[in-house]
């Protein structure tokens, strides 16, 4: 039983998913097709309902 | 960001992709193709002194397209990994020309342009996909004119020019307008450089181009080969002088785009394309106006919808607020068709459900409200991760565990589920990362007992 981790996609979903598991003490590989990972949401530049800037 | 950066449980492979999974729920073997960036990851500091030298300018995707980028880049100014890429398709070094200046004023010496890709195996028990999604492409639906009218943009496109760190630093500069200064840019260059050809010729006869012109139409040079070459550079002159003028003169006049409208459904809730609600794009737009009013308070925004869906905490109050505060009007009913006026200004024509009329207004500028669409690469994702996709084209899930594929041991989370907005993309996303946890914790439990 192997108990690393491998994620696809570095989008908000993606980021969550690998803090989560790292912080429980998984070892996490995050794989992301771009050069930087932050996905559609680093492209925004303030969300709702708060207006509080993105990533 | 940054967390996943320097968090020591996390080893990040940006600008790579996944290229078979073999094996099953606690043993799979995924193999993962790290591309060749031509830059050394460990020796780059991302400083930029790459993309300040290199020639080659590149439309810059990252900005939807509507500023530029060198062939040497890094994918957005505070991107993780901060590592500069260099784009083999548009690198003149690596497409055969005489270049490599970014090899030169590199002090990490981090350029290596005969990097290959590299193959990396991965032992895993569990896989999330987090995949994400495409913004539908607008240009689809052909009586909206994306593409066609340059003051028709999508939210994402409109989402880049509100960004203080935007091509536009925030300034809801038209389009059309950027267009036209981007012109009166080059013609400025060819003029000076016109310019300073004439001051040659005018300093070796001691004339002024304009009088020798006008000389020489009266035919006084005739024969004088120096003399026609003058005449002729001094026709080229006009040639660019004359637009540069007019478009230097129409270029005052512009102003920000104060008059918006939101197209909503652009893709989604149209059984053409795709028949579900994406959910998120009423808030975006609605954000997008309140956005735009803060900007600029004289702006105002007509959102035309079937209906608003604000469902969510908070949500339905911050669309009345838009209303009430940020100059927004809400328009039930759909856009039949979009024309340009004059003026660049495109013109909706839509028809008001409350008035029962058939309706057309000019606006500044018109933000396409596109649909949630499942990833270009979806398919071939699936194949690789033997797991199916729904007839939306999503990755399919079942009802009791609504984040497990169809092939144990891989979850997914976030818009490669389904469409929806971020709190629920980062609460999924917690969910499949437990799910995860969940399967290999729970065998490990199982072997010590």
């Amino acid at each position: 039983m192997n108990r690393d981790i491998v994620v696809i996609g570095g989008g908000i979903a993606g980021i969550q998913s690998s803090l989560d598991l790292a912080e429980m003490g998984f070892k996490v590989y995050l794989v992301e097709k771009l050069p930087s990972i932050g996905g559609k949401m680093a492209q925004l530049d303030k969300t709702f309902p708060t207006n509080d800037c993105a990533i | 960001m940054l967390d996943v950066g320097r968090h020591p449980n996390i080893e990040l492979m940006a600008y790579s992709e996944v290229d078979k999974v073999e094996g099953e729920a606690g043993a799979f073997k995924v193999t993962v193709r790290r591309k060749a960036r031509y830059v050394d990851e460990d020796r780059c500091t991302g400083c930029g002194a790459c993309a300040e030298k290199c020639p080659t300018v590149v439309s810059d995707a990252f900005n939807e397209g509507l500023g530029q980028r060198r062939a040497v880049y890094s994918w957005f100014a505070q991107g993780i990994p901060s590592t500069h890429t260099i784009d083999a398709d548009h690198c003149r070094q690596l497409n055969g020309k005489k270049c490599g200046i970014c090899k030169k004023v590199c002090q990490a010496d981090a350029i290596d342009f005969e990097q290959q890709d590299r193959f990396i195996d991965i032992d895993a028990g569990a896989i999330i996909v987090a995949s994400g999604y495409d913004v539908f492409d607008a240009s689809r639906i052909p009586e909206y004119q994306y593409r066609q009218i340059p003051n028709v943009i999508t939210a994402i496109e409109f989402e880049r020019l509100l960004s203080a760190s935007g091509p536009t630093s925030g300034h809801l500069h038209r389009p059309s307008d950027l267009a036209v200064e981007e012109e009166i840019k080059g013609l400025e260059k060819k003029a000076a450089k016109a310019l300073k050809m004439l001051g040659k010729f005018e300093k070796k006869y001691e004339k002024g181009s304009e009088e020798f012109y006008l000389e020489y139409r009266d035919g006084k040079y005739e024969g004088d080969e120096d003399r026609r070459k003058w005449a002729e550079k001094y026709e080229a002159y006009l040639a660019v002088s004359g637009p540069l003028e007019e478009m230097k003169k129409e270029a005052e006049a512009f102003d920000v785009a104060k008059r918006l409208a939101f197209v909503q459904c652009v893709g989604s809730r149209d059984f053409r394309f795709y028949p579900f609600c994406s959910g998120y794009c009423c808030m975006h737009s609605i954000k997008e106006a309140i956005i735009a009013n803060e900007h600029e308070p004289e702006t105002t925004s007509v959102i035309f919808g079937m209906d608003i869906r604000a469902v969510g905490k908070g949500f339905e109050e911050y669309k009345i607020r838009g209303g009430n505060q940020s100059g927004i009007s809400y328009i039930r009913g759909r856009v039949a068709e979009i024309v340009e006026g004059p003026g660049h200004n495109p013109v909706v024509v839509y028809e008001d459900t409350r008035e029962r009329k058939v309706m057309e207004q000019a606006f500044d500028m018109v933000i396409l409200a596109t649909a949630c669409a499942p990833s270009r690469d979806v398919e071939g994702l699936a194949e690789i991760l033997g797991i199916e996709i729904n007839r939306f084209g999503f990755f399919q899930t079942g009802t009791s565990q609504p984040l497990d594929t169809t092939r144990p041991g891989i979850f997914t989370c976030g818009c490669a589920h389904g469409p929806m907005d971020i709190p629920e993309s980062v609460a999924q996303a917690s969910g499949a990362a437990a799910r995860a946890a969940q399967i290999l914790t729970d065998s490990r439990m199982r072997k010590a007992s």
